[in-house]
């Protein structure tokens, strides 16, 4: 028996959602723990319980989150018929690069990074930001299919309707400058950053 | 014990937040429907209450056979949290095969501009709401029933409100012989696209002439279009095309269609036409390429801060022996047991050297 496209996406954007949130409070968890002092409940143990889950959670959305991507492609029928599915195509783009910088920082500077206030600072941020775009994503979703999100309830909202549309020869540009300056980062930065003891 | 309570009680807050509907509070959307089969399941009693709203049917202009007739339906005296209501305009109460298209009828236009026997509309803060469909009557003459069928939701919640207006006769009339109408086929546009001012076409039948005119949603005073006919025929023409002015944004734009025929002379019932936006222009490989190019550009910015960050006192105790590995040192005969590193420009210690033995 077959399964749909748009089911089977919807199956795989829950699954980033749910691990989603769960290594984006972590995170959070985990900088707000260093900033406290230690107590009965803000221990060791509790650090290291929430820094391997943030990092067991966001390794699974890194992991579903280019398969849902893709089966959205394949939902929309290869084309954007709208501004929303368009900023939805962008707003997936945008969480991927948090997602994958987040995993990144994490596995090459290892745990001790929460003990370093900016880095750990960085680290949420990167979490929280990366929470707001597959939001931001995923209620696109819910607007496309049931014509309401659950942000419809706020007052105001990052823009969904409207798209900034790049024609195909700049969006190419964009991605040549992007592999670019990916390959120079990681070229530069690679001796530079290991696992702070 | 008290966070466990705490727990639970978050649970059963979240859990009961969405409510226990399973229906479809914002309406299903405009369409050919059915009351009953398919079409609205508060067609089941079990499911509905009867609603205290009055609903009235009223003709705009005589009914001859296949000729353009605009029926108005009158809804008052209804309250509902959303505003949104549902109206059916049928053909009988059948429950299933009851649209007017199913007793003979032919629907030009809907309320909505489309061309449904159901629609979705807001009612007026004081409970009202006026909507008119535009059919061509049944090519039997004598007379055909119409019906109003409504649905809206309730304050008292679980079920939704339905009520439906008594049986309205329309006495269908013998057309005379050469009366001008609309063409059978002919379903008026619902949009235009903003700014799009190309020519409406018009299909008519027996007219020899029409006259056009057209004023925006809310104005009064209509304005005389320029027309055309398109066909080389002398003596009728049924197919005109119809200067009417582009518009934009929301702008809704009416039109009446007068034909002529000797003596004849009938002013078809009021057309209305929406704007719709222009198509966008997005393409699908702009979108990925757009999206791919954000990620690495997102990736590159963060991982180029947090080397920023990283602590200084770290980047000097570090291993030697994963900058050896990792980039390209140059070994020197000259200096044994050092390495230059062309980034930094210094020499490091190599790791693998072993005392020259």
């Amino acid at each position: 028996m077959m399964v749909g496209a748009a089911t089977f996406h919807t199956a795989m954007a829950e699954i980033v959602v749910g691990s989603m949130v769960l290594a984006t409070l972590c995170a959070i968890g985990c900088s707000i723990s260093r900033i406290l002092p230690s107590s009965e409940i803000n221990n060791e143990s509790l650090m290291i319980t929430m820094d391997r889950a943030s990092l067991a959670g966001s390794v699974l959305a890194l992991i579903f989150l280019p398969i849902a991507i893709l089966s959205g492609n394949l939902a929309a029928d290869g084309q954007a018929e709208s501004a929303l599915l368009y900023n939805k195509f962008v707003y997936s783009g945008l969480a991927l690069g948090f997602w994958s910088a987040f995993v990144i920082g994490r596995i090459r500077m290892g745990p001790g990074l929460w003990d370093e206030r900016p880095l750990a600072i960085l680290q949420s941020t990167t979490a929280g930001f990366a929470f707001l775009m597959t939001s931001m994503a995923s209620s696109i979703g819910g607007k496309l299919v049931r014509g309401e999100s659950l942000f419809d309830v706020f007052p105001f909202w990052l823009p969904t309707e409207t798209a900034a549309i790049l024609p195909l020869w700049a969006a190419v540009s964009l991605l040549i400058l992007g592999i670019t300056s990916s390959a120079l980062v990681f070229r530069f930065t690679l001796p530079k950053i290991a696992r702070i003891e | 014990m008290k966070r466990n309570a705490v727990v639970i009680l978050i649970c059963i807050t979240l859990i009961l937040a969405p409510g226990s509907s399973v229906a479809n509070p914002g309406g299903n959307g405009d369409g050919d429907r059915d009351y009953s089969c398919g079409g609205s399941c508060h067609g089941d009693p079990s499911l509905s209450m009867p609603s205290d709203a009055t609903i009235e049917i009223t003709l705009g202009n005589e009914a001859f056979s296949g000729q353009a007739v605009a029926v108005h339906v009158t809804i008052e005296d209804f309250s509902t949290p959303s505003q949104i209501i549902g109206i059916f305009l049928l053909g009988s109460l059948n429950g299933n095969s009851d649209t007017p298209e199913d007793h003979g009828w032919h629907l030009i236009q809907d309320p909505n501009g489309g061309s449904s026997n159901y629609i979705e509309t807001k009612a007026s803060s004081s409970g009202s709401v006026t909507a008119t469909w535009v059919l061509l009557s049944p090519e039997n003459s004598g007379s055909h029933v119409l019906y109003a069928e409504i649905h809206h939701g309730s304050y008292a919640g679980e079920k939704a409100f339905s009520g439906v207006s008594e049986p309205f006769e329309v006495n269908v009339q013998d057309v005379p012989e050469g009366l001008p109408g609309l063409a059978d086929d002919w379903v008026a546009p619902s949009f235009r696209v903003s700014g799009d001012n190309s020519p409406l076409s018009i299909s008519t039948r027996n007219s020899t002439d029409i006259s056009v005119e057209w004023m925006l949603d809310g104005e009064w005073n209509p304005n005389n279009a320029e027309l055309v006919c398109k066909e080389d025929s002398q003596d009728v023409c049924n197919v005109w095309e119809v200067s009417i002015p582009a518009t934009i944004g929301e702008a809704n734009i009416l039109y009446r269609v007068t034909t002529y025929n000797g003596t004849f002379s009938i002013e078809q019932p009021w057309l209305k036409m929406g704007t719709a936006p222009p198509p966008f222009e997005g393409e699908v490989w702009s979108a990925r390429a757009h999206s791919f190019a954000f990620a690495l550009l997102i990736i590159s910015f963060l991982v180029t801060l947090q080397a920023r960050l990283y602590p200084p006192n770290q980047r000097d105790d570090m291993d030697q022996t994963q900058i050896v590995t990792s980039s390209e040192m140059i070994r020197s005969e000259e200096n044994p047991g050092w390495l230059w590193n062309p980034d930094t420009q210094e020499w490091v210690e190599d790791p693998d050297f072993e005392g020259g033995n």
